[in-house]
């Protein structure tokens, strides 16, 4: 069973409050379509302002778009993007690992909220899967940016999403780091069947999706439509390397 | 450079006004200083006021009093101390006029009447008042002005005492030794003494009062003298304590406890401020420092800061001060007649700085944080804080010295200190209890309950902070409302003792005779008769009382004045045996007394012990063989103190009745009958008894209804502080929950969860914390027998469980205004 998001000639405006007298409406972008497909990697590329997140959240059905419409299509039945909630998971810049819990419990998270009888058990499985399984009862003070970010991936990606969202996943890590923790993002993702869909700043990492987009001046553009598995195509080298860790996912 | 800071400050302050940290710490700050501002000028005008009526109001240097009158003997030796001796003579006795009645304070004076200050009288209500010398002549009356007003009289018209007429001749306004009569408000009348003579009161009714003027050291042979040769009389003089002075003293120990419950209140709702105002400072500092600023214009400009914000409350907290003031002294005025409203500046002024800087030491942590603050700050956003424990000590250090300067009684203060270290105790181990038992219990369980208490247990830190800070003010509001609650209760229990409509306190056996006479006649139905004579204990076990405790009790004071000795040969069918026996079986043993259980525990007393009581000028030693309580159902007339009937015939004094009747509607008017041909009777209608307990019980209502306010609106504040300092932490919980995809529903659902969790391990800490504070407090500070009861309790805890858990969602509402995007912005 696939799934994809539609979003048909949506437009996102935003009133601009400069002051009580002066309001102004700014347009992000107007009449854009856009499809993303289960178990494909898309990268939206632009500059800062652009309306990147926007774009995330209407996608991810978080925000309703000022007009056009945005559907769920879940083995050919279409439903709103509300329908999309629980299919959903995301990755920050940030990270936002609750600080109180350690590695494991963070990734337990969502299990235990589903009520989930084995959410340690499978915790432990993809906190081994992103090469963390000496760091289960660590604080995340006590990680690094690069494994806070990969305890991030297992967490959002422990309760089997259909689709993942990541705001600029590699944003506050070094070059090896980010790359390390791209080639675990798209992995996992592809792994779990699960699409992803990034907002980044960063060529190399928007490099490693399979669809690429640009999003300046209100317009989307498509820049690359990759079929292979882009980390074999980009780096095989660095899977070379990095088997032992990535292939698990 | 320094006007630059400063212009830096009031920018920042500015800005920050409105953010809801700030908004917290003013209410508390404004909150608090307003109570103890308050507090201590009222405080402060009742001492004036006590001060300056023992100076002005003893109208004498020494006034000596008792029941009988001075033998020559006993006025001779009087006159050694000092030339100047005037007596007085009062007796209560009901005035009558057409069919109206009622009771005063009569006073009987002479030509040489007032020694000290003026006595004051008009012609007629409104006119200008006169000093008089000398009272009222033979055959005239003086009354005053509620007398006059409540009997319908007016200036000339002719008044009955007894078999006497006297014509109302002037409106008396003023008795220079008005201060003998404490807080009493009975309606005055003044009589010449002859005319005292001539009514022929019984003796032991009347009051002697013998003023005289000495110098201080005459004064203290006078004392001397009188604990010496008159142990039963009482003495008051002007460099001794006011009559009031002890009634004054518990009314301050009470509020020395509430002003150091509030502190403790404020305290914490602080320190749970105080946790966000730091990471703000920290970071503010940490900004300024990164732009090339030294570290002291961070600290410098963090103080202005603080001190721009307290200057802008001062005016506030002076305005509503001296209004809740002027309110108090209106409400106070009741009571204390003559007290008036005047503002104290300096005094408002040197108490709000002491709240300021009590307030500064609360804010040091967030100053001594700033001192070790470097940019580093900025990396490492994660770096363990040093001032939270320090933070603890310093509010710690505080309250220690709150609770030293507010309390001038050290084991009440440590009582209720301890009791706060107990409950805390208490409720970190039922937090830990509750939570790791919860988890561990619903392991195998799904659902939001299971994740809440494991999402409580893993930041058992954090919400362990919330839980002491929501929890020690729910006990302390517990315990004030319990503790005025038993009060009021206990008040209302003194009260509510009386049968029929009419309660006769006091008859001699004439008067009972006439009583029966009367009652027989009109067909009225007497309930009870209980015969009692009056008694005033000098010593406990050998000791004089004030050789016994200096402790404030209520019971003892009521034992040093007369209080009624009953005697009866079984145990009356109002009263239990609690101990003892009644009586032992030896015929000759006539001295025996039972004791009321709680005036025992209150005076810490057990069997055997011993009680001299001077009865009629003789000094009679009993040895307590019993103790009973009252029994409810078969009337209502009681005695505290009990001996058997075998001693009346060893005691040689008046004997008198109390009794109740009950009086049909149409038969009312018959009384004044009764009290024109008998004034001294006691006798009190169920009206007036109503009234009087009604008022008192709206004086305590009043006080609770205040005090309840002051404690509610605090842990309010506590509470919102509490949700306050965890908000930031809350509301990245709830983005990251809708991360994984779930509702803002499914959010709200967890926190009413964790808020019901919360509540009841609060409300168990809580009601656990009173219970054990009641039994620590009660009966040593306030006698009052602890018996908490289960149905209130049950009700307490059930509304502690929805006002927590309402507010705290209500409170939280914020955090559950987070969203994903928020966490995206996040850079």
């Amino acid at each position: 069973m696939s799934c994809s998001i539609e979003l048909k000639t949506v437009s996102q405006l935003f009133v601009n409050n400069a002051s009580e007298k002066n309001t102004s409406t700014i347009t992000l972008f107007e009449n854009l379509d856009l499809s993303v497909s289960q178990g494909q990697s898309y990268a939206i590329t632009g500059p800062s302002g652009a309306g990147k997140s926007s774009l995330l959240m209407l996608l991810s059905g978080l925000e309703k778009p000022s007009s056009g419409q945005g559907s769920f299509i879940n083995d050919n039945h279409i439903s709103s993007l509300d329908n999309l909630r629980s299919e959903i998971g995301f990755i920050f810049q940030q990270f936002h690992l609750l600080p109180e819990l350690s590695a494991l419990h963070n990734i337990a998270l969502p299990l235990k909220l589903r009520g989930d009888k084995q959410a340690i058990k499978k915790a432990e499985h993809w906190l081994e899967k992103v090469g963390l399984s000496d760091r289960a009862k660590h604080k995340p003070s006590q990680l690094s940016g690069g494994e806070q970010q990969r305890v991030a991936i297992a967490r959002a990606l422990v309760f089997s999403p259909k689709f993942i969202f990541a705001d600029e996943p590699t944003g506050n890590l070094d070059q090896h780091n980010a790359n390390e923790i791209a080639d675990i993002l798209f992995a996992c993702c592809q792994e779990n069947n699960a699409g992803l869909i990034i907002v980044t700043h960063n060529s190399m990492l928007a490099s490693k999706a399979q669809n690429i987009y640009s999003l300046a001046n209100g317009e989307l553009t498509k820049t690359k439509v990759s079929l292979i598995n882009p980390i074999l195509e980009q780096n095989p080298e660095k899977v070379t390397v990095k088997t032992a860790q990535v292939t698990s996912c | 450079m320094l006007m630059h800071h400063m212009q830096l400050a009031w920018h920042c302050t500015q800005q920050e006004y409105r953010q809801p940290h700030q908004r917290l710490l003013r209410w508390v700050q404004a909150t608090l200083m307003v109570f103890i501002v308050t507090l201590t000028l009222s405080s402060n005008t009742i001492q004036d006021y006590l001060q300056g009526n023992l100076q002005n109001l003893l109208g004498a240097d020494a006034v000596v009093t008792q029941k009988d009158k001075l033998t020559s003997k006993q006025l001779k030796a009087l006159a050694r101390f000092s030339e100047n001796v005037v007596n007085t003579l009062q007796i209560d006795a009901t005035l009558t006029f057409n069919d109206e009645w009622q009771r005063s304070k009569l006073k009987a004076v002479g030509s040489d009447y007032p020694l000290q200050g003026q006595l004051l009288t008009a012609t007629s209500p409104g006119s200008p008042t006169t000093a008089t010398n000398g009272g009222p002549t033979a055959g005239n009356i003086w009354l005053d002005s509620r007398l006059i007003s409540s009997l319908t009289l007016s200036i000339g018209d002719v008044i009955n005492i007894g078999e006497q007429a006297f014509i109302v001749s002037r409106l008396l306004v003023h008795e220079p030794d008005r201060l003998m009569e404490g807080h009493n408000v009975s309606m005055r009348a003044m009589i010449n003494i002859d005319d005292m003579e001539r009514l022929a009161f019984p003796t032991d009714l009347i009051q002697h009062r013998y003023l005289v003027s000495a110098s201080k050291s005459q004064v203290q042979q006078i004392i001397e003298w009188q604990q010496e040769q008159l142990p039963a009389a009482q003495i008051h003089h002007k460099q001794g304590a006011h009559p009031l002075a002890l009634f004054w003293q518990r009314t301050e120990n009470f509020l020395g406890l509430a002003s150091i419950i509030l502190f403790f209140m404020a305290a914490i709702a602080i320190e749970q401020i105080a946790q966000v105002h730091l990471k703000k400072e920290q970071y503010f500092s940490a900004v300024c420092m990164s732009l090339g600023v030294s570290k002291a214009t961070g600290l410098q400009l963090s103080v202005f800061k603080w001190l721009i914000n307290i200057l802008m409350l001062i005016p506030v907290v002076a305005i509503l001060s001296g209004i809740f003031h002027w309110l108090v002294v209106g409400w106070l005025s009741e009571t204390f007649s003559e007290i008036s409203w005047q503002l104290d500046i300096g005094l408002m002024a040197k108490t709000i700085a002491t709240c300021v800087l009590l307030f500064a030491v609360f804010h040091s942590p967030v100053w001594l944080t700033l001192c070790k603050t470097s940019v580093a700050k900025l990396f490492h956003q994660n770096q363990k804080s040093i001032s939270l424990g320090l933070l603890k000590i310093c509010a710690l250090v505080v309250l220690v010295l709150v609770a030293v300067m507010y309390s001038d009684n050290g084991l009440l203060t440590s009582m209720l200190v301890g009791s706060i270290a107990i409950t805390i105790m208490l409720m970190v181990a039922i937090s830990w209890t509750v939570l790791t038992l919860g988890e561990k219990a619903t392991q195998q369980f799904s659902g939001l309950i299971p994740f809440t208490l494991f999402m409580m247990k893993q930041r058992l830190l954090s919400k362990s902070t919330q839980i002491l800070g929501i929890g020690l003010s729910t006990f302390l509001l517990l315990f004030t409302l319990m503790l005025l609650k038993d009060l009021g209760d206990t008040m209302a229990k003194y009260q509510r003792t009386h049968d029929g409509n009419v309660m006769i306190s006091q008859a001699s056996q004439s008067q009972m005779k006439a009583i029966n006479e009367w009652s027989a006649e009109h067909d009225i139905s007497v309930r009870q008769t209980k015969p009692y004579l009056y008694a005033k204990v000098v010593k406990i076990n050998d000791q004089t009382l004030s050789e016994f405790t200096n402790k404030p009790s209520e019971s003892l004071t009521t034992l040093s004045k007369s209080i009624r000795l009953h005697w009866s040969k079984d145990i009356p069918n109002t009263n239990r045996l609690v101990q003892g026996e009644w009586w032992q079986e030896k015929p000759k043993n006539w001295q025996q007394i039972s004791l009321e259980e709680e005036v025992m525990t209150d005076l810490g007393l057990s069997l055997t012990d011993k009680l001299t009581f001077i009865i009629h000028q003789q000094s009679v030693t009993f040895t307590i063989t019993a103790s009973h309580v009252y029994k409810p159902g078969a009337g209502s007339i009681t005695f505290w103190v009990q001996m058997p009937q075998e001693a009346i015939q060893h005691i040689n004094a008046p004997q008198y009745n109390m009794a109740s009747l009950e009086l049909k509607d149409d038969q009312w008017p018959l009384l004044s009958q009764l009290w024109k041909n008998h004034p001294t009777i006691r006798m009190i209608s169920l009206q007036e008894l109503t009234k009087q307990f009604d008022d008192i019980l709206g004086m305590i209502t009043k006080v609770i209804s205040g005090f309840a306010v002051m404690i509610v609106l605090l842990a309010i504040i506590v509470i919102l502080s509490a949700i306050n300092a965890l908000e930031s932490k809350e509301k990245k919980k709830n983005s990251v929950i809708m991360s994984f995809g779930f509702l803002k529903t499914t959010c709200l659902q967890l926190n009413i969860i964790e808020w019901l969790i919360t509540a009841f391990i609060i409300a168990t800490g809580a009601i656990a914390g009173t219970y054990i504070t009641g039994m620590l407090i009660y009966q040593s500070q306030f006698s009052l027998p602890y018996q908490p009861n289960l149905y209130i309790l049950l009700i307490t805890l059930a509304i502690i469980l929805s006002t927590v858990t309402l507010l705290g969602v209500y409170a939280s509402r914020h955090s559950l205004k987070s969203s994903v995007k928020q966490l995206m912005a996040e850079i």
